[in-house]
Parts: structure tokens; C-alpha cells; sequence
């Protein structure tokens, strides 16, 4: 049997300890990274690795062939330096194991590659976008696909924000991320409604090794928006209890552009020092873990809490250009002022795990407490009067208020049969959304649903995988009515009289989905083939079913469907990767189709009462084709230079209804990524040196739909470098990034400031320094 | 060479990537991504930016409008700017009185469809000013889409004395 063993860079990992249980300890090797034991009766073992600098790795092998080889990838020991975590499989095995595309990532990517968010840190891979929000905000996109279409979970619990607005972010503190996974495909059948394009999976942060004490310091900061950041990082462990706590702060000013000015519209905005005026935020994030750990059990409680607060841009405010007391912005880059956004994310997690005879079941229970305010200056538009009210109960200057409060629970058994590993399990979630302010877009509503599943895994031989899943899906929606809070004319038999006009008309919909997913894995030696095609869906947005009122962002009316069906859609994907020599290329192509994909049309009518004269958008459905897919060309030049190509390709065409022939909004256009990476050998006392240029070139996009506008091409280039050194025992890790080097002011097509025409950030230097501490209180044994 | 051999490796790499940013080209020719326009200098559009409008008379507004395929429809909008919240979309800016508390200011909303089959279109409305409204800054902001739901906006400052 041949170990090949590599790092997260798939470098050769020389001198690990590897112990085949009952057979024995292979011979340490040379600095090509393979291990080999010879002649092992078939059967099942515990293979254990174990480096110094790296996470410790057991997992269980199935021996059915002499010449079985295996590559395991070593994790660094991220914050548990030099203690052993262990990790049922790696994350190659991963990706072997997994029908659908999958990108995992760890905190080390992260911090090489720190953006203003956590999706704009991992928006390098190929097929992952952001919908950003100014430089500190931002939602996920797969493959052109996003709001309600990508299931965000974070530590086991679906993510429950205000996923449905573009200029809602995702309130996630990205140092506290150690491991995410971008499932990209329908994985409706494993997160149920709305994992329409894929999931993006937090997981939690690994256990901090027995008998430890200890914690790192992370300091951030930014030139182009002056950020100053920190979180700081504890964790204990006695052998069965363990405790761990994070702090995280930022605090940013108003970011800056390669201009001097810009026209919102036709309406000229003069920038005062190249500053887009009130974009400047901060961020205060609380997290606590706790929990018990034995080999059969294992209970977790984790406790965050995420709070922001962000400027909008103040010369527009959504889509309305606005005139500013422009002395009152300039005089400070820092200082947050109206419009501005302050949301509070809450969230109580229990995840636990039981483990009898060939039983493992797991349960996660979770409760989310999602706040947001805007807030804005008055301004009355349409029939609404022109002094506010003092009688009006609701804060002057509250423009919207969503309150979202969530419980959910998932039971899982997973059981191994044979050559089947089975999962099946139920899951229900009870959602609470009210709504506040003086301006009204979405009704309150309750939602209930509950689902089963049943996943069967069936490893056919060591080469092929095969995979079968079902579920079924239950929802219940009540949308409570709503009544604007002023008058207009309303006009019965030609008399027009003053009325309060029903905005949202109580509503009660039933929904049931059943999805599933066939998939195959195929892998040999050189090459890894995956297949899958599924069925998934989502389950109408209260927004969808019953919005009808002015977004005064958008200058539209927008109407909603009570008679909209569940949103369905059919997805193919596939996979090849190849690996040989220096090489490594990876392809995966998907092609999807959508039977009723719900869009919100702009009409070509405008309506004098419900939409104070504003154009009527209305929730249509309609078939849509979308095809396109990734690649990822990798290959090692010398010893110390790799280069790698990352593109992504995308095509959507509406295929049915009042948009037939046009695209589907926020469509990234197809981009090429071009890296070189230099990694020297010799920098001692300096370690895992690096220097990486990323060339990124993305086309126009041209196939837009209404109200959107055609994005030119661009090709912006950005540099990372980064070090380890060794500062009191302990190994301090440096990274600087030098993003938009040459200053290119362009825009990007899926950015919330897009519409109005506001250009990305200028040049920008990012400085973090991650200083890990620990007190070993007890010798190690292997 | 080893060197050569791995220029060109990198070379085939970068060629693969032209290839690849290459088959990016898709056809648009199928939909209309045109918005459509408005004239607001032409000599029958009334009002223009800055005109004046009297209260207790009859004005009769025009607006201009054109699309490449198809109209759809137009809507005319008045409110105050005593505020000075603003959304001119014209350069020059015709004097801003003192901002002020509105007591019983004008508000007009208008839409009004376009014959089906329309390019081009001047929308008409005679419109009355009540002579008990606040004189002041106003708004007059023009909507019109196409019939693919593109729209277009213009928002004029005018004054009502």
C-alpha cells in the first residue's frame, strides 16, 4: 500500500509519523512525501498521521487491494498548534467522496486572501461571486445565482438573515470561519428549499486538542478604507470539557475610488478626496463555544452574536440620486450618517453527536434572532403626507425595520450497512418575521415547515461511489395584511375619496416539494470523474407572494404573486479532475433547467395609485435554461514556482414569458483568473514563504435584462505575500495583500452599487498579522 | 532546455485561457437592451428645467419621448423640494429658495399609456394649479418605459409662483 502525503498546496510532506494499527509504523521518507508498507492482509484498518505544525489525521481504510494507494492532505494546525485534532476524512477524500463540485477552503486561504467580507474573501474561486455592499458587506452568488437560491450554513444551522434584499450582506464574522465548503449543484436533497444553485457550509471551528490552553491574535489593517481590525482568539480543554471564545472588531471609513467624480444617472456627484461619502462602517462581533467531548458523545453549544452598522452611499440612496449637505459628509471619512443600516445577528447553536454499535446520530437545534434597521431622512413621495406626523408612532427617521426570529432542528442517523452508509432524518423550522418603519416593501409573516430525507452512499468497489437521495418537503406560509399608514385617493365610480390602501391581504399557502439526486464518483489513479443530476427547490419568498408597494429605491411598484408555484429546478453537473506530474486540471460543466423560475418583471405600465405613478414590476414565473461551468488548470513549474488558471463561464436565457430571450439579472460575465505563485525554499528563520500575483481579466456583460445596464470588460491585478517566523515559540503568520494594483476604476456587474454606476475600490493594501499563543500544561503521546 | 520546456508549458496554459475567454462571445441580437429616451430640450417639451409654472392657471405639460422598438407608457409626476431632497437630473441648477415646512403643497401623479406600435410620442396633459397650493421649489420628473419594460427617468426643477 503507497500514503502519498501533502499539504493544503499539495507540496510532499517529508518525516510524518504514520502508523497502520496493528501493522506498524512505516519507515520515514525522503522529501517526496510517499510512505509505503508492504504486504497487508485485506481487511480493515485505523490509519493515524501525525506531523509536527499540522493537524493530526485518523481515519479508518478499507484494505481489498494490494496495490492501494491513498493522498491524504494535512491540514496546518491552525490555532491548536502541535495538538492533535482529529478529522474524520481530508479534505481530498472529501471531494472524491462528494457527487456535487465542491470547493473547501480553509482560514488560511481566508487570510491570504482577506476581503471586506467573508464571500468577498472567497470570491477567487472559480463559479463563486458576491451581490458586495460598499467594501465591508456582501451576499453569496454560485454561478449567477443567489438571494434565496444559496443556502448559507453555519455551524450545522441554515443561516437566516435577510437574504432577499441586494443590499442586505450576510452577517458572518469571517475570523471566525476555520473550514468553509462551497457545494456547487443541487443540493436541495441535503439542505431542502432554497439550495436551488448550491451551499455554502461554515463548519464549525475544530475542537481544540486535549489537555490545551491557548488563542491567537489576528490585527488587520486597510489603506483604502483606513480599516482597523481585531479578533482575538481562546480556547481551553481539560480532556472531556472544552471552552472557546472569540472577539472580533472593524472599523472602516468611507472607501475609495479612482475618481473624482461620477454621475448617478445624469446627475453629476462631485466626490470630496475620491471618498464615495457615508461608506464607511463597523463591525463588533461575540463568539462563545462550550461543550463535552468523549469518543461516543459530543455536545457543542456555540453562542454568536454579529452586529454592523453601514453607511449607504449619500448622493444616492438605492436608485435616487439626492443632493447632500456635502460639508456636513466631508468633514469626516468615519463618521456613519443617514442612510445607513445597522443590523444584529443572534444566534444560539447545539450540535450533538451519539455514537452506538453502527449508529452515529446527530442532532443540531438552533434559535436566530436576525434585527435590521435602515434609516433615513423623511422624504414624503407619493400620497404620503408631506410633514411627518407627530401622531405616528413609528421613529421619524426608521425608513424599514425586519425582525426575523427563527427556530430550527435537524435529527440525523447515519448507519453503516455493509458497503452502504445510510443517513435519514427529519428537520422543522418555525419562522417569526414582523416588520416596522414608515416605508413598506415586504408584509409580516409566519412560517413553519418540516421535511425527511434519506441519503444512501454505496461504495460499490474502491474506484466507484454511488449515491441516492430523497426528500420530501412540507411548507406553510400566513402573510399578514397591511394597510399604508396614509391616505390616497381612491376613486369609486369616478369620485376620488381619501382611503388607507391594503398593501397585503392576509394569505395563507401550503407548499410540498418532493426533490432528490442521483450521483456517481468514479476515481482512479490520475483521474476523478463525478456525475449527479437533481431535482431541488424553494419555496416562495413572502416577498414574491405578496409585496405591493413602491421600493422608492428602485422607482417601481412592485407587485407580488399569491398564486406563485414553489420555484423548481433540474440541474446536471459533472466533474473531471486529472492529476498527473506537476499538473492538475479540473473541469465541471453543469447545465440547468428552471420550469417556473420566479422573476420580478419590470412591466411597460405605470400605476397612479398603488404605485404613485411608478413603473409596475410584478413576480412572474418563467422557463429558464442556464448552462456554463468552471476550470481550474494548475501547474508547477519548479520546485518553487507554480502557476495556476482559474475561468468561469455562464450563460441564462429566459426561455418563456415577458422576458423571453433575455438573460437573468446579476449574471456574472465570464472571467479569467491568471496566477503565478512563488514559494522560495531556503528564508529561513522565515517559513512558508510566499508571493502570488493574480491577473484578473472578466468580460462585458452584455446580455442584461431590465432594469439592468451593460458592464464593460476590465482587468484589475492584485498581489499577496505572506511569511511565518517564529516570534516568542510560537509561529506568526504575515500576510499583505496589494489588491487593484494598478488603481483600474471599473465596475462589477453583480455590485449592489452597479445600477447607479459607482466604481469598485481603488488601490488598496491589506496588512494582517496572526500571532498564535499557547500554554502546553501536559506531554503529548503519540 | 528544461526552461524552454516549461515556457512553453506556460505558454499552452495562457493560450488555453485566451481560448477559454474566447468562447465568452453570446448573441444578443435577440433582445432589445435599448432604454428608451426623453427630450427634454426640445422645442414643443414644456416644462423645461427652470420653467415657471403660475398658480390659479391651466398648463398644458409635453414631454417627448422615443424608443428604439416600442413605447410604453408615461407618467408625470409634481411634488415640492422645499426640502431640497432633490433629483434633478439636469447640470444646472435654477436657484433654490429658503427650505421651508410644506403646509398645503402640490402633489400630481399622472400616468397615462401610449399607442401600442409607438416610437415616437409626445404625451400631453393639461393640468390645472390650484391657486391654494405653497408657491415654492417643485419637482416635475417624467417616467417613461418600453414595452420591454426598460424605463427612463427625468426629474426638472421648476417653480410654481
Amino acid at each position: 500500500m503507497i500514503v502519498t502525503v501533502i499539504d493544503d498546496d499539495r507540496c510532499p510532506v517529508a518525516n510524518a509519523l504514520i502508523r497502520l494499527e496493528g501493522v506498524g509504523v512505516a519507515p520515514f521518507q525522503g522529501p517526496s512525501g510517499v510512505y509505503t508498507f508492504e504486504k497487508i492482509p485485506r481487511g480493515t484498518y485505523q490509519l493515524k498521521i501525525l506531523k509536527s505544525g499540522f493537524k493530526g489525521v485518523k481515519k479508518s481504510i478499507v484494505i481489498d487491494d494490494e496495490s492501494l494507494s491513498l493522498s491524504i492532505t494535512l491540514r496546518p494546525s491552525a490555532h491548536v498548534l502541535e495538538e492533535v485534532v482529529v478529522r474524520n476524512a481530508t479534505i481530498n477524500d472529501q471531494k472524491r467522496q462528494e457527487q456535487l463540485n465542491l470547493e473547501i477552503v480553509t482560514d488560511e486561504f481566508i487570510q491570504k486572501h482577506l476581503g471586506g467580507s467573508l464571500m468577498q474573501s472567497l470570491e477567487r474561486l472559480p463559479g463563486v461571486k458576491t451581490i458586495g455592499i460598499g467594501s465591508g458587506q456582501s451576499k453569496p452568488l454560485i454561478r449567477g445565482l443567489g438571494f434565496n437560491r444559496v443556502v448559507v450554513i453555519d455551524k450545522g444551522v441554515k443561516h437566516e438573515g435577510q437574504q432577499w434584499g441586494a443590499d442586505h450582506g450576510l452577517e458572518i464574522d469571517q475570523f471566525d470561519v476555520e473550514e468553509a465548503e462551497i457545494l456547487k449543484g443541487a443540493a436541495s436533497f441535503a439542505y431542502g428549499s432554497d439550495a436551488i444553485a448550491g451551499a455554502v457550509n461554515l463548519r464549525p471551528p475544530g475542537l481544540p486538542g486535549p489537555e490545551s490552553f491557548g488563542g491567537d491574535v489576528n490585527l488587520i489593517g486597510k489603506t483604502n478604507n483606513g480599516l482597523y481590525g481585531t479578533s482575538v482568539h481562546l480556547y481551553g480543554r481539560t480532556h472531556k470539557w472544552f471552552a472557546t471564545g472569540r472577539v472580533s472588531f472593524q472599523d472602516y471609513g468611507d472607501y475609495r475610488v479612482p475618481a473624482d467624480s461620477l454621475f448617478v444617472y445624469d446627475f453629476p456627484v462631485q466626490l470630496y478626496q475620491r471618498h464615495l461619502r457615508n461608506t464607511a462602517g463597523r463591525e463588533l462581533s461575540l463568539h462563545a463555544s462550550s461543550g463535552y467531548i468523549t469518543d461516543r458523545l459530543r455536545a457543542v453549544f456555540y453562542v454568536d452574536d454579529v452586529f454592523t452598522q453601514s453607511g449607504f452611499f449619500a448622493n444616492a440612496h438605492g436608485l435616487e440620486p439626492r443632493r447632500v449637505d456635502a460639508a456636513l459628509h466631508d468633514r469626516s471619512s468615519r463618521d456613519i450618517l443617514m442612510p445607513y443600516q445597522q443590523v444584529n445577528h443572534f444566534k444560539i447553536v447545539n450540535r450533538a453527536r451519539a455514537v452506538f454499535g453502527n449508529h452515529a446520530v446527530e442532532t443540531e437545534a438552533g434559535y436566530q434572532h436576525n434585527r435590521r434597521k435602515e434609516y433615513n431622512h423623511y422624504v414624503n413621495h407619493g400620497y404620503m403626507p408631506p410633514v411627518y406626523p407627530d401622531t405616528l408612532a413609528i421613529p421619524m427617521n426608521l425608513e424599514r425595520l425586519f425582525d426575523k426570529t427563527v427556530y430550527s432542528l435537524r435529527i440525523k442517523d447515519l448507519v453503516r450497512i455493509g458497503n452502504h452508509d445510510l443517513q435519514f432524518g427529519i428537520n422543522g423550522d418555525l419562522q417569526n418575521n414582523i416588520i416596522g418603519g414608515w416605508s413598506f416593501v415586504v408584509p409580516s409573516f409566519n412560517q413553519r415547515s418540516i421535511g425527511a430525507f434519506i441519503y444512501d452512499k454505496v461504495y460499490v468497489n474502491h474506484r466507484a461511489i454511488l449515491h441516492g437521495a430523497l426528500r420530501y418537503d412540507h411548507s406553510f406560509v400566513h402573510i399578514k395584511s397591511y394597510k399604508d399608514w396614509f391616505p390616497s385617493p381612491v376613486e369609486t365610480g369616478g369620485i376620488a375619496a381619501p382611503d388607507f390602501v391594503l398593501r397585503a391581504a392576509r394569505t395563507n399557502r401550503y407548499f410540498n416539494s418532493v426533490t432528490g439526486a442521483v450521483g456517481i464518483n468514479y476515481n482512479l489513479k490520475q483521474v476523478e470523474l463525478k456525475a449527479n443530476i437533481g431535482k431541488s427547490f424553494r419555496v416562495p419568498l413572502a416577498k414574491e407572494l405578496a409585496a405591493n408597494g413602491v421600493n422608492y429605491h428602485y422607482f417601481s411598484y412592485e407587485k407580488g404573486n399569491a398564486n406563485l408555484d414553489p420555484e423548481q429546478s433540474y440541474q446536471v453537473d459533472a466533474g473531471v479532475v486529472w492529476t498527473h506530474d506537476k499538473w492538475h486540471a479540473e473541469v465541471s460543466p453543469f447545465f440547468n433547467y428552471f420550469p417556473n423560475y420566479i422573476y420580478l418583471n419590470p412591466t411597460a405600465n405605470h400605476d397612479y395609485l398603488y404605485g404613485a405613478g411608478n413603473q409596475v414590476f410584478e413576480y412572474a414565473q418563467s422557463r429558464v435554461l442556464r448552462y456554463g461551468g468552471e476550470l481550474r488548470l494548475k501547474y508547477r513549474i519548479t520546485e518553487t514556482l507554480g502557476s495556476e488558471l482559474l475561468g468561469e463561464y455562464l450563460y441564462a436565457e429566459q426561455l418563456s414569458g415577458s422576458k423571453k430571450g433575455f438573460g437573468l439579472p446579476f449574471s456574472p460575465p465570464p472571467s479569467l483568473l491568471l496566477n503565478l505563485l512563488y514559494e522560495p525554499v531556503h528564508t529561513a528563520p522565515f517559513k512558508r514563504t510566499y508571493i502570488s500575483v493574480d491577473l484578473r481579466l472578466t468580460a462585458a456583460q452584455n446580455n442584461i435584462v431590465p432594469p439592468e445596464r451593460k458592464t464593460d470588460r476590465y482587468t484589475v491585478m492584485h498581489i499577496q505575500a505572506g511569511t511565518r517566523f517564529r516570534m516568542q515559540n510560537q509561529e506568526a503568520w504575515l500576510s499583505l495583500q496589494l489588491q487593484n494594483v494598478w488603481n483600474t476604476r471599473y465596475m462589477i456587474h453583480t455590485s449592489f452599487y452597479r445600477l447607479i454606476g459607482l466604481p469598485e475600490q481603488g488601490r488598496n493594501l491589506v496588512v494582517s498579522l496572526k500571532l498564535p499563543f499557547n500554554f502546553p500544561n501536559k506531554k503529548k503521546t503519540i | 532546455m528544461i526552461y524552454k520546456k516549461k515556457l512553453k508549458m506556460l505558454l499552452i496554459t495562457a493560450s488555453v485561457g485566451v481560448f477559454f475567454a474566447g468562447c465568452s462571445k453570446r448573441d444578443t441580437a435577440l433582445a432589445d437592451t435599448g432604454y428608451p429616451d426623453i427630450d427634454v430640450t426640445s422645442e414643443q417639451a414644456f416644462p423645461k428645467q427652470c420653467s415657471q409654472f403660475s398658480r390659479g392657471a391651466k398648463a398644458v405639460v409635453k414631454a417627448v419621448v422615443s424608443d428604439n422598438v416600442e413605447l410604453g407608457s408615461v407618467s408625470f409626476d409634481i411634488h415640492h423640494n422645499f426640502d431640497h431632497h432633490t433629483h434633478s437630473t439636469e447640470v444646472n441648477d435654477c436657484g433654490l429658495d429658503p427650505k421651508k415646512t410644506p403646509v398645503n403643497p402640490m402633489l400630481l401623479i399622472k400616468s397615462m399609456p401610449i399607442p401600442p406600435g409607438s416610437k415616437t410620442y409626445v404625451a400631453v396633459q393639461e393640468i390645472e394649479i390650484p391657486s391654494a397650493i405653497d408657491p415654492g421649489d417643485y419637482h416635475f420628473l417624467i417616467r417613461v418605459t418600453d414595452k420591454e419594460g426598460w424605463q427612463t427617468l427625468k426629474g426638472l426643477s421648476i417653480k410654481i409662483r
